[in-house]
């Protein structure tokens, strides 16, 4: 579970996030779509602890991250834009170390299966990361999140420069992370992605949350048309 | 956690191309320098041992002559080498290595090696010290700089932290990392030099292994000290390169500058006075006396006076033995308070400078370490000191003997006699006790708490530098 409770985060004069009321329950997947600069990575990085809000509160699964970041990372998995991985390891190395470091120890069969479940065979997941494609990146970032047993995810622009392929792919694993419980909240552009993916879709402008959408709602709607509308208005 | 995080920085250490070379070119620097150092050592202990036998040879083949001619023929005698100098040879090449003893004169010591050299020895020696005073560190700073700074800009400090790792989690596992990683480039060299050590022949008691371990405990700590002052500044640093540039302008001002900047600031402040001064006020106060006011002429006068009175005679021919003898002996006892008083003095203020520039380590560690590793080596100050004051101990027992033999063997008024082989071999050849480790790790003593002092610093500092661990959110 993922929660904004009149989350705001003031820079200098100017709101980036302004009393955002958000929530992401376990199995949902909820796009935060908005232009730049309208406060989708700054409220990640206020779930997520490396911004301090000025007001309002992030929680996830009930613990507030002002309160204990550590314990409220130790429940989540974030993925960036890019996944930032070691380039002397090989994916497998990478996975070793990061799930180590969530608190998790696995054999190197079960990583091996854990890469495999994210997309990556074998024989890639024993290369150094120094060749890896963004998408294989990402495939790391996803089993690390299997891996973890996160029970909240956070995506920042995960599918951003990915081909379709691999942007399907990607999403295939995401659905499959929402079936086993995981709440996940994804900061994207990516229109298509949202409206494929997302059991939830807010548009976020100037740090307001302007609109909310179930998928039901979204059901024979354009949503670049409603995403430009709001845009414009 | 902090365990995962060492692992992988020690493996990462070693998969990264630019130690594995700087290991590399170490290994064969640390091994060059120990096998050159070690040849040296044997053949400059070869050389002296050979001189010490001619010079006992000459002495007692000087043939038949009168016992203070002898003492004016004199002997040398030679500074024993170092067992540990082969690591650190300190102040050695700067110092003489023979002292010339004669009736009258305590000299200093001369044959000073760096005077043989080349111009090329102004660029400094190859020694293992010297490689692990300047080189070592330079070697952690290339391994360390991105330590924190590179996770930043790569990308992966986010990812970590996001994980729920906290920046001094971090910052202390890979500290350890990379200290297994120099520790297990040094280890090899640390065995070799055991090694090298354990097939010396040494004096026991020079203590050898206490000295060694005492060398062992501040490389330890200096390289602790800049390892964790590294990561420091790598935790604060925006990125990368602004840390590599932080820490190669540290490691000139600390490893190039302090040393000279030291010395120059400690000659002013405590100077030592010109050869030429220090010879002109030892000629004055022998011939004055040390109060100025009691010239050795009247000293002497007095003193025979008061032997004429002792005997009840008038004359010096009436002693019931040679007076010259006598007289001999109480001028070398006027002339050796003199010599305690100036070499003395001289003495103290070197080794107050010596304490003075060890204090720097405060500011420069490097300071702290040179004090200490000289000190342990036995190659400092203190060393040579000891060195001269034996010599002199030596000096002074051998004219002892010398005029004793004239005033009790030669008849008053008697110019002609001789002493011979039999009196040369009572003179014992000069075998120099080493200074005892205790010794040596009271005079590191200073360096090392020093050191202790930087390792406990730079932890402090890299605790409160990880604690304030932020990732980039623009």
């Amino acid at each position: 579970m993922l929660e904004a409770l009149q989350l705001t985060k003031r820079f200098q004069e100017r709101l980036a996030v302004d009393g955002l009321q958000l929530r992401v329950a376990p199995g949902e997947i909820y796009a935060l779509l908005g232009p730049n600069g309208a406060g989708k990575t700054t409220t990640i990085n206020m779930f997520l602890g490396f911004l301090a809000p000025d007001g309002g509160e992030a929680k996830v699964c009930g613990v507030s991250v002002a309160a204990d970041p550590v314990g409220a990372r130790r429940k989540l998995a974030y993925i960036p834009e890019q996944v930032a991985l070691y380039p002397r390891f090989t994916g497998v190395e990478n996975l070793d170390y990061f799930s180590a470091l969530g608190g998790k120890s696995h054999t190197r069969a079960e990583l091996y299966e854990l890469l495999e479940g994210a997309g990556l065979p074998r024989a890639a997941a024993e290369r150094r990361v120094g060749t890896y494609s963004k998408g294989m990146r990402q495939k790391v970032g996803i089993a690390l999140a299997l891996a973890t047993g996160a029970k909240a995810l956070l995506l920042d622009e995960p599918t951003s420069g990915l081909d379709p392929a691999a942007s399907h792919e990607f999403s295939r694993l995401l659905r499959r992370l929402a079936k086993d419980g995981v709440a996940i909240l994804m900061a994207t552009h990516d229109l298509f992605r949202a409206r494929e993916d997302a059991s939830h879709v807010g548009i976020l402008l100037g740090g307001k949350l302007v609109a909310e959408f179930t998928k039901d709602q979204l059901e024979g709607e354009d949503l670049e048309a409603l995403y430009l509308e709001k845009l414009r208005a | 956690m902090i365990a995962s995080i060492a692992r992988k920085e020690f493996v990462d250490a070693w998969r990264d191309g630019r130690f594995r070379l700087g290991a590399v070119l170490m290994a064969l620097l640390f091994a060059t320098a120990s096998l050159l150092a070690w040849g040296q050592t044997e053949r400059t202990r070869a050389e002296r041992a050979a001189a010490a036998a001619l010079e006992r040879e000459n002495w007692l083949e000087q043939g038949e002559k009168n016992s203070h001619s002898a003492g004016h023929y004199g002997v040398n005698v030679f500074k024993p080498v170092a067992p540990l100098s082969l690591f650190d040879r300190g102040i050695e090449p700067f110092v003489g290595t023979t002292l010339f003893l004669e009736a009258h004169r305590q000299n200093q010591a001369a044959f000073v090696p760096a005077q043989d050299a080349t111009a090329m020895r102004r660029f400094g020696e190859l020694t293992a010290a010297a490689g692990l005073q300047l080189l070592a560190p330079l070697l952690i700073v290339l391994l360390a700089f991105g330590a924190v700074a590179g996770e930043r800009e790569r990308g992966t400090l986010r990812q970590v932290l996001s994980l729920g790792v906290t920046g001094r989690s971090l910052a202390l596992g890979k500290t350890l990392g990379l200290g297994l990683a120099l520790a297990t480039l040094l280890a090899p060299l640390g065995i070799l030099g055991v090694f090298v050590l354990a097939n010396s022949e040494v004096e026991a008691s020079y203590g050898l292994w206490a000295r060694a371990g005492g060398l062992a405990l501040a490389y330890g700590l200096y390289l602790a000290a800049v390892l964790l002052g590294s990561v420091t500044v790598s935790a604060l640093a925006p990125n990368g390169r602004s840390a590599l540039a932080i820490l190669l302008s540290l490691w000139a001002a600390a490893c190039v500058i302090a040393p000279r900047l030291a010395n120059d600031v400690v000659h002013e402040k405590l100077p030592t006075p010109l050869l030429a001064e220090f010879e002109k006020e030892l000629s004055t106060d022998l011939q004055q006396g040390l109060d100025g006011h009691d010239p050795r002429t009247k000293q002497m006068e007095d003193f025979t006076q008061a032997t004429l009175t002792k005997h009840g005679v008038a004359r010096v021919e009436d002693l019931p033995f040679n007076f010259y003898g006598l007289a001999m002996l109480e001028s070398e006892r006027l002339a050796s308070e003199v010599f305690d008083h100036h070499f003395g003095k001289l003495w103290d203020r070197i080794e107050e400078q010596d304490r003075a520039v060890a204090l720097g380590g405060v500011a420069a560690p490097l300071l702290a370490l040179r004090s200490a590793s000289m000190a342990l080596a036995g190659t400092d100050f203190t060393h040579h000191r000891h060195f001269a004051v034996a010599a002199e101990a030596h000096r002074r027992e051998f004219v002892r003997v010398l005029n004793e033999d004239l005033m009790n063997n030669a008849r008053p008024g008697d110019h002609g006699y001789v002493a011979g082989r039999a009196l040369w071999e009572q003179l014992p050849e000069f075998k120099l006790a080493p200074l005892s480790a205790e010794r040596a790790l009271e005079r590191a003593k200073l360096g090392l708490a020093i050191l202790a002092a930087w390792v406990v610093a730079t932890l402090v500092a890299l605790v409160a530098a990880s604690g304030r661990l932020r990732v980039d959110v623009a």
